[in-house]
């Protein structure tokens, strides 16, 4: 990965290390050229979009058009451009004016309701994100951080109401309590991780079977238990009771409704500095990164297979459990049978960040943008959700091919004609393997 | 009688590689011809040529007399070519005669239906006519590894072939497996059929072929009859007699024990013995050469040595403890340097930078893993200084290894190997795929190594490398040394006999294990997936 920018022919002393680090990525072109892919997979997934909602526009009946086509005076009941507008704009509290004179809403403050959604969502993802990709850099498809995050949630919800009434009430309870509550979350999403790594590691048992089965088995336990053991007495629904609301990590600054804290957002990016920290600068993050993609050669360096895939599978697992106790604590206030499906989501973000933690930040927050947004244009117009669901699944299908976009650059005569991003997926770093010793003579 | 096949100057070159340069090739109907060659000689590139495959960029396929032109395997299998490659491609859990008909199935109902009757019926016939002995009706994922190559025989049969050209068919056979692919190969040309077979084993050639044209290098270095030639003159044949160096001598008398193996056994991958009650003593500052035809347990014993595979029984001592048992990573940190065979596989990560690469095997050592975080700009500097010493090109830390070429790759591995100021250095083919000027200088730095008391096991397909720079050279076939000699008295013929098997009663064997009944097939892993495509010893 050398950094084709004006910057790499400089003395390196002369430009502070850090920075250079950290500004290196952007000059390179495989960077570069991700952002572009991305920007016109959005663009385009727009593009099928509108005349997707035009069409069920013309299908659906409504006594008014809220959208009527020029010249030919042919009426819609759905305004693409308005459900387009409402879903970005929407999904930041409406930042932009729209229809009035100037670009931006002067009364617009990013501590509104809708934006505080949009990133609780994103803080959430965060969190699964990571733990998809960190199984992935190691070779493993974990598909089970949906059941990792249910256990962890439900360690966090139980050991916090274990615990609260052993301190005095109060805010340094508090700190303690989240934080403990934590760790619980990240014992118990680990344990769960745990298991189909040993599984993978000492019985040769497939990671794509077992932790896909190890989901049910988390969702059907956590509910069993919570129902006959812990349920909160007379609620309606399986829950557990709520955590005190000094336990819970609160808002500050956004609103009480909007289930958002920066606190739990920051977590959020220090674990993605963590773990890439982790990752890149540390012997262990090595062995994982080169048991990834090139498990012969990692094991002619010295590296543990088995051990690796378990230390894998647990990080993974206890990352996803941190998840779940973001959920409870930030979100939910208790444990709660419908637990959403962010570990699923969390494959999602984990690909279409190329499972780089850093690229698990904007990933996270366009599935956020889009889950917010979503929301926003059930509010404010008449298009049913399942549309919007259309919709946000387009956006996530073209930007997750990025392949069709270099195709297409190459097609046109533009890009490089060069593939595979900085953080090349396991098989994409297999071919590439493959193809060097092709070409080898 | 015009040759069923007749090669005629066959050059096929690849961007910087000659892969086969001006080949003949006859080859009589009705009978069994035997490719033989090392790894990377250029022997499927040749027959990838016949089968239409690759075009070749001079010369011309004949076949009964008739110039063909082909532009796809479809034209050289309507041509009467058919090829049986190593990996069969068969689908699982369809029946026998489905894989057969698949893709030319007998139709009914004016092609709407496939008229299974024909087929199944049409494939007993063939099955029965060879006397293949191969139930039509049993699923692929059921039968044997031997009968799933008769069925990739009847495929090519089916669809009227009648040169058959088999890739390293007894790779993935066991010993009766083998024995009956002879009798198949009888059978078939008792009808008629040409069979081309390639391999890299003596024996094989020697007792299935009728004829045995040798490659090297991409050239045709004659055709013999099978009948005429010894094992010696074949193995001579496929090594070639190149310019001996000079061997020269150890300036001092070896230490202390470094490395002690005793009755060593390894299995290879499919569980076949590769190595056989093994014994031999590696001292400090002395270079034990291991020369012998690929495939013969040289890998099995290697890996076994470093750590990467377990031995079925026997011991290891590494400077007088024994290391059964302990790990790949222990070995590394008791001072064990590995240039391994496979450096796309094994010795680098293809897709991390030359700075990533320096550190596999170190990664968990000072002074590039310090309190737990990797020191990047400690390693950039061991990098480079890799890449300065051992000349490789282009001199950029930051290429990624895929980058460079097979020689640079060779180059930055043993620098990174043998800078790692070992005690012992296991050396697999080391000058693989390097020019001569790195050549020499990787020779100089391993009898640097030498002289300053490391100890040193190299194992090399070249001939004049292993004889230049051993203190002793031992031969490896199937599993054993038939020989362990003196580089500096010991003859190419007495070397060749050796290759073959074939005990010397001369005075400088030290010592001779030789294995009681030689078994044919020797658990050799599969051929270089680079043989064919690129010719080894050429740095592009």
């Amino acid at each position: 990965m050398s950094d084709s920018g004006p910057g790499s022919g400089t003395d390196p002393d002369r430009v502070p290390s850090l920075a250079r680090r950290v500004l290196a990525p952007f000059a390179d072109r495989s960077v570069a050229e991700r952002l572009v892919i991305s920007l016109a997979a959005i663009v385009l997934s727009i593009a099928v979009g509108f005349v997707i909602v035009l069409v069920s526009g013309r299908v659906a009946e409504c006594t008014t058009a809220a959208w009527t086509m020029p010249v030919t005076g042919m009426g819609f009941c759905y305004d693409p451009v308005e459900v387009y507008v409402v879903l970005f704009n929407g999904a930041l509290g409406y930042p932009f004016a729209v229809g009035e004179p100037g670009l931006l809403n002067p009364t617009w403050s990013p501590f509104n309701l809708s934006f505080g959604l949009t990133l609780s969502e994103t803080t959430l993802l965060i969190f699964t994100g990571l733990s998809v990709a960190v199984a992935f850099r190691a070779g493993l498809f974990n598909i089970g951080t949906q059941g990792q995050l249910v256990v962890g949630a439900l360690a966090t919800a139980l050991t916090v109401l274990a615990a609260a009434p052993l301190l005095p009430e109060g805010p340094a309870a508090g700190v303690v309590l989240i934080l403990v509550g934590t760790a619980a979350g990240a014992v118990g999403g680990g344990f769960w991780g745990a298991i189909p790594g040993a599984l993978k590691a000492y019985a040769d048992a497939n990671e794509v079977i077992t932790t896909i089965m190890l989901n049910f088995v988390a969702a059907n336990v956590a509910y069993v238990l919570v129902l006959e053991v812990f349920r909160a007495e007379g609620s309606s629904v399986v829950a557990t009771r709520y955590v005190p609301e000094y336990a819970q990590i609160r808002p500050w600054l956004f609103s009480d409704s909007s289930d958002f804290a920066l606190v739990a957002l920051a977590a959020g990016v220090v674990c993605i500095a963590g773990l890439y920290y982790l990752l890149e600068h540390t012997p262990f993050g090595y062995d994982l990164r080169t048991s990834g993609v090139q498990a012969a050669a990692a094991e002619y360096g010295g590296v543990n297979a088995k051990l690796t895939t378990v230390r894998a599978m647990t990080l993974s697992g206890a990352i996803g459990g941190i998840g779940g106790s973001v959920w409870v604590l930030m979100s939910e206030g208790r444990w709660m049978a419908s637990v959403p499906d962010l570990g699923f989501d969390g494959i999602t973000v984990s690909i279409l960040a190329g499972n780089n933690p850093i690229g698990v930040l904007p990933a996270a927050f366009l599935f956020g943008l889009l889950k917010g947004g979503a929301l926003e244009i059930g509010f404010q117009t008449d298009v049913p959700t399942e549309l919007v669901g259309v919709l946000r699944g387009l956006i996530i299908l073209f930007v997750a091919m990025p392949e069709f976009f270099r195709m297409i650059g190459r097609f046109v005569g533009m890009g490089s004609g060069g593939t595979g991003g900085v953080a090349a997926t396991s098989s994409e770093a297999g071919e590439a393997a493959t193809e060097g010793g092709e070409t080898d003579a | 009688m015009n040759p069923a096949v007749h090669l005629d100057g066959i050059t096929k070159r690849f961007p910087g590689v000659v892969a086969n340069d001006d080949v003949d090739l006859t080859v009589e109907r009705g009978s069994v011809h035997a490719l033989l060659g090392e790894n990377g000689a250029g022997k499927t590139t040749l027959m990838n040529v016949l089968y239409g495959l690759y075009e070749p960029t001079e010369g011309t396929v004949v076949l009964d007399g008739e110039p063909q032109s082909f532009d796809s395997p479809r034209d050289a299998i309507d041509a009467g070519v058919g090829m049986i490659h190593q990996h069969f491609m068969l689908v699982d859990p369809m029946t026998v005669w489905e894989n057969v008909v698949l893709g030319n199935e007998p139709k009914a109902w004016g092609g709407l239906r496939v008229d299974k009757t024909a087929a199944r019926d049409a494939v007993t016939e063939l099955s029965e006519r060879y006397g293949f002995d191969v139930d039509p009706d049993a699923t692929i994922a059921d039968i044997s590894v031997g009968e799933q190559q008769r069925v990739e025989i009847l495929k090519a049969l089916y669809r009227g072939a009648d040169v058959l050209i088999m890739d390293e068919p007894t790779a993935v056979l066991t010993p009766q497996e083998v024995e009956e692919l002879y009798g198949v190969f009888e059978e078939l040309t008792d009808q008629g059929k040409t069979i081309i077979f390639i391999s890299h084993k003596l024996g094989e050639a020697l007792s299935a072929a009728d004829d045995i044209t040798v490659l090297r290098d991409g050239l045709n270095v004659g055709t013999v009859s099978a009948a005429d030639v010894t094992r010696e003159d074949l193995a001579e044949m496929m090594v070639g007699r190149e310019v001996l160096m000079e061997p020269a001598a150890s300036p001092q008398p070896p230490g202390d024990s470094v490395l002690e193996v005793t009755g060593l056994c390894v299995d290879d991958d499919r569980g076949v013995e590769a190595v056989s009650d093994l014994s031999f003593e590696l001292r400090a500052g002395e270079v034990l050469g291991v020369a012998g035809v690929d495939g013969n347990g040289q890998s099995q014993l290697v890996e076994a040595v470093t750590g990467l595979r377990e031995a079925a029984s026997g011991e290891i001592r590494y400077r007088g403890e024994s290391i059964l048992g302990t790990t790949r990573r222990e070995r590394i940190d008791g001072g064990m340097a590995f240039v391994p065979e496979d450096r796309h596989e094994r010795g680098l990560v293809m897709s991390y930078d030359l700075t990533e690469n320096g550190i596999l095997g170190s990664q968990h050592d000072p002074p590039f893993a310090r309190g737990g975080r990797l020191d990047w700009r400690a390693s950039r500097d061991h990098a480079e200084s890799v890449i300065e010493q051992y000349d490789v090109r282009p001199p950029d830390a930051e290429a990624t290894a895929e980058s460079l070429s097979g020689g640079n790759q060779q180059k930055f591995i043993v620098g990174r190997e043998f800078e790692r100021d070992p005690d012992l250095v296991v050396a697999m083919h080391p000058t693989r795929g390097v020019d001569i000027g790195s050549t020499e200088f990787l020779h100089d730095r391993l009898l640097d190594l030498r002289a300053e008391g490391k100890a040193v096991l190299l194992v090399s397909s070249k001939l004049d490398e292993v004889q230049g720079l051993s203190d002793r050279l031992a031969v490896m076939h199937e599993g054993s040394f038939s020989g362990v000699v003196d580089p500096a008295t010991v003859t190419e013929e007495e070397i060749g006999l050796l290759m073959a098997g074939e005990p010397l009663d001369d005075d400088s064997v030290e010592r001779a294990a030789v294995h009681g009944d030689a078994d044919p097939t020797d658990g050799g892993p599969d051929e270089d997936p680079m043989d064919g495509t690129a010719g080894e010893g050429v740095d592009a």
